[in-house]
């Protein structure tokens, strides 16, 4: 090692051809686990006022986290941060496998789940915004615990590398990188020149919305601590709920329409809602993912309306009411219930499954394959016969009236073929390991596309204790790999990774 | 602050590079995708694609709440009615790139002023210009004045028959004890760093001192370079960097300038009037041999093509010439510079974009410059409040590592400061930091 420079003692580890920069890693990894160990703290509020005797394994979870936290943030400190692309995913993958390990210790902590795969599972399902849940009672969870299992839910919405670029300052260059890494969607806006204002700025919207949405729960007549949870799970797409009847607990139409409206919200592009602050009407109407997303809710909507009024004896507002609050919860990947879906006609059964598939807007907090996939897919397919037609023509795919470049066009199609190849390939396995087919394909698709319900065993009124603990782990991993967009994760495992070139 | 940049190319992406570094909101605008997706993957600015000469390009751009646009493409009609336009839209300050020397003129300057372009720069005659400053003291890779010439910043090349070689920089310190060996920099390969006194120097290394006038003689000795005074320069290549270059060191030497088309010399004839054109093809060495090449002090290749400017500089080199230079049109070579032979290698874009840097900054601090090869800025501040930087000696302040303070002007006084060394109201400190170091340095001190 050379002694006479500052700049060179950067301790790089071979491994393979590549050289990481442990340095970045640890540095970044250290903030994420002090972020999510002081986020811990904040149950300990109800823990004390509801006296549910759980503030002891929350302390000590928190504590535990942020003193390894800060120990892998001041060991790295003031060393060289440059991030590269591959350093950029590795710092999202493993920061996420971090983040949910350490965010299932106040389960095991306190005895709540005491099974590492059920803690484990709760957590990812948690932080991915999945909302599966492996709790049988939730109302006889503490108070504390039962708040930390929304926590996971709002602060994995986000992302929180994201909360981390807004508060943080040193993730200067390196931020684009993770940024880009950790937000949903192909394509990622900057609603302001500088990365940390854009995340700021994404920060203060979800911030607000949870907020308005608590207040408008707390006016339907929730209490407080019922309000502040459901917010928080609804404006992340989640769908934990504190209550095993889920949504359907509250017998109250203005609630339902409260969450309805505000889940809808939550799977706008927040860069959508971000011009619909600032009243410019021309740019979210111009949007057209958006439109999309709007015409494509109101239609479904409106057709399961009609199917739910058919087949149950049912008034119209309350066919209405629950036929769109569950195609919105699917669509937006929430998952809360005021009805079981599965219990109305075999072809809705048919109809939600497919819409597990289905995700709400890229840039938003929702899951899934995402609208505009399935926009340029469909218009892309369109395109297609035309230019059978017109062998000689220039047709490129138009979005925002935009044209697609190639490459972003190739990598939508990719993503919704290897996401397809998922699907079959996990539940092949699924099934491998004992399931039945209708509950493992919904199982495998409700993980993937980070929805919560599926279909069959697994459907809307039925929970995932159940299952045997590999196929657990196997949706803990299809959970994660479809929270980061399935190449953040898959890219890991792809030979030129770990090569040089 | 906002700034709009039009035009990814090397001197717009460059510029957005610094500029980022300071937290300043960059929208970057240019037509093509793919420069855009690289600027916008490496670094922390927005991008907009589409002509930055239209209304509503610069609109969507938030052209009116922008304190600065600097227009940059490599068509000085885009930049000149991108820069009119802005202004018109509400832009605080406006700069445009141009090619043509017409348009530098005085009396075209100021017309241009009334029409809305505050500042028009052409990387051209920013060339010609730190062509000449590095020919001045030309056994100094890089000199810069601070404070009318109390201090300077200069850089020296170690070669083999430099003494220091191999010693560890407190050891000369010690050895030449009547005066402060204090390299504040350090260019070893392209990694720009700080000196420590227990670093040991090596053959190429490239240092960087401040010094009092008085001073850069013995510091020559220690390094065991002579003091050359140049009087024979030739200048290679009939572009108009060439031209612009030989016009201005037509007044200061005799000038040799070698070009291979007969029409183009003619050409040059009329705008030259004491520098000798040649036509000849110079990548004939006997030909250049001919016209004297090894009586020469300086070389400067300033072709078109950048391989063949460096291949001409060797063989200069080769035939004893004391300094050349090299121009390269790719902006990753400049780093290259000493590493293979060459004095300097200078690139006109990257001259254009640190120039226009400094003067975005040139409001906030005294002096800046920066140092050839490395994105390192030399920045001088003025200490005009009394606070913890003058209650406090400078070890204690906390800056960061990336950073030194090289130089402190009180009066007429000089200090090369040690740690323990404390400011006063009124003196000028210079600081030398990488850009990711500036911003903090600049909130300490400002």
């Amino acid at each position: 090692m050379s002694p006479n420079t500052q700049t060179v003692s950067k301790f790089k580890i071979w491994l393979g051809t590549p050289t990481f920069n442990f340095n970045a890693i640890f540095q970044i990894i250290g903030i994420l686990l002090m972020v999510v160990g002081v986020l811990m703290f904040l149950p300990i509020g109800f823990s004390i006022h509801y006296n549910s005797g759980d503030a002891i394994p929350l302390a000590i979870s928190g504590l535990a986290t942020v003193i390894i936290g800060a120990i892998m943030f001041m060991i790295t400190r003031g060393k060289d941060y440059s991030v590269q692309k591959r350093e950029g995913y590795l710092i999202v993958a493993l920061g996420w496998f971090c983040m949910t390990v350490f965010g299932s210790l106040p389960y095991a902590l306190s005895g709540v789940i005491p099974d590492i795969t059920n803690a484990f599972f709760e957590t990812v399902s948690g932080m991915t915004t999945t909302g599966a849940t492996i709790v049988t009672d939730i109302e006889a969870m503490p108070k504390g615990i039962l708040f930390w299992r929304s926590l996971t839910q709002w602060i994995g919405g986000m992302g929180i590398i994201v909360l981390a670029i807004a508060i943080f300052p040193l993730l200067g260059i390196g931020g684009i990188e993770l940024f880009v890494a950790e937000a949903p969607g192909p394509v990622s806006d900057k609603i302001h020149p500088r990365i940390k204002a854009t995340a700021r700025a994404l920060w203060f919207i979800y911030v607000s919305l949870t907020a308005i949405c608590c207040v408008l729960l707390l006016l339907g007549g929730m209490n407080f601590y019922d309000a502040i949870n459901h917010a928080m799970t609804t404006m992340a797409t989640g769908g934990f709920s504190t209550k095993n009847e889920s949504m359907a607990f509250f017998d109250s139409a203005y609630i339902h329409y409260v969450v309805i409206i505000f889940m809808f919200l939550a799977g706008v592009n927040y860069t959508v809602i971000f011009f619909l602050v600032r009243f410019d009407l021309r740019r979210v109407w111009s949007n057209e993912e958006f439109r999309g997303y709007l015409i494509i809710v109101t239609l479904i909507a409106l057709i399961t309306t009609f199917l739910v009024y058919d087949a149950t004896d049912q008034n119209l507002e309350k066919s209405f009411r629950e036929a769109t609050f569950q195609v919105v919860s699917i669509i937006t990947t929430t998952g809360f219930i005021t009805a079981d879906y599965t219990a109305w006609k075999e072809s809705l059964t048919a109809l939600f499954f497919v819409l597990l598939f289905a995700g709400a807007s890229a840039g938003s907090t929702s899951g899934g394959i995402k609208l505009i996939r399935h926009v340029v897919f469909f218009k892309n397919s369109l395109l297609e016969f035309r230019r059978l037609l017109h062998p000689k023509a220039v047709i490129r795919l138009k979005m925002n009236k935009e044209i697609v470049p190639a490459r972003i066009l190739t990598h939508i199609l990719v993503f919704l073929l290897i996401y397809l190849g998922i699907f079959i390939i996990g539940t092949i396995i699924v099934v491998g390991l004992g399931m039945d087919l209708t509950s493992a394909a919904g199982a495998v698709a409700t993980s993937l596309g980070n929805v919560g319900p599926g279909i069959g065993d697994v459907g809307p009124v039925d929970n995932f204790a159940a299952l045997s603990s590999p196929i657990k782990w196997i949706l803990v991993f299809l959970m994660l790999l479809g929270r980061l967009e399935l190449f953040t994760i898959l890219i890991l495992f792809s030979p030129y990774f770990w090569k040089a070139n | 602050m906002r700034i709009l940049i039009a035009g990814a190319g090397d001197i717009g992406f460059h510029l957005a590079k610094l500029l980022a570094f300071e937290k300043q909101d960059i929208i970057l605008i240019d037509t093509d995708e793919e420069v855009l997706d690289n600027a916008r993957t490496h670094l922390d600015v927005m991008t907009i694609r589409g002509d930055a000469s239209t209304s509503h390009i610069l609109e969507e751009a938030g052209v009116a709440k922008a304190r600065l646009v600097i227009a940059v493409t490599t068509s000085e009609k885009t930049n000149v009615i991108t820069a009119i336009l802005a202004k018109k839209m509400g832009a605080r300050q406006t700069i445009a790139r141009v090619q043509s020397p017409e348009y530098l003129t005085t009396e075209q300057k100021s017309s241009f002023a009334e029409l809305g372009v505050d500042s028009i720069i052409s990387p051209q005659q920013l060339a010609a210009n730190e062509v000449l400053r590095l020919l001045k003291q030309c056994s100094l890779t890089d000199v810069f004045d601070f404070e009318d010439g109390q201090m300077s910043l200069i850089g020296i090349l170690l070669d083999d028959n430099s003494p220091i070689v191999n010693m560890r920089i407190d050891e000369v310190d010690r050895k030449y004890d009547h005066i402060p060996f204090k390299p504040i920099a350090l260019l070893r390969g392209h990694q720009t760093m700080i000196p420590r006194p227990e670093s040991i120097l090596r053959r190429s290394d490239h240092i960087y001192f401040l010094a009092k006038k008085s001073d850069v003689e013995t510091l020559l000795t220690i390094v065991g370079k002579d003091t050359v005074e140049v009087k024979n320069v030739m200048i290679i290549g009939g572009t108009e960097i060439a031209l612009k270059t030989a016009q201005i060191l037509e007044e200061y030497y005799r000038v040799i300038l070698v070009e291979r088309d007969k029409v183009r010399c003619k050409q040059m004839v009329h705008h030259l009037h004491n520098a000798l054109v040649v036509c000849a093809d110079p990548s004939n060495l006997g030909e250049l041999e001919e016209e004297g090449l090894s009586n020469m002090d300086a070389l400067v290749a300033l072709t078109d093509n950048s391989e063949s400017n460096i291949i001409a500089s060797l063989m200069a080199e080769e035939a004893g010439v004391y300094k050349t230079i090299a121009l390269v049109s790719n902006t990753h070579y400049v780093k290259l510079s000493q590493n293979i032979g060459v004095d300097t290698l200078i690139n006109e874009k990257l001259i254009a974009a640190n120039n226009i840097f400094r003067f975005v900054r040139k409001g906030n601090v005294e002096a800046i410059t920066s140092v050839h090869g490395s994105d390192a800025e030399i920045i001088e501040f003025r200490i005009t409040k009394s606070n913890r930087v003058t209650k406090k000696p400078l070890g204690e302040l906390h800056l960061p590592s990336t950073s030194v303070v090289g130089g402190v002007i009180r009066g007429d006084q000089c200090f090369i400061p040690t740690g323990d060394f404390r400011l006063e109201l009124e003196d000028k400190v210079i600081v030398f930091a990488l850009p990711e170091a500036i911003s903090t340095v600049e909130k300490v001190f400002r």
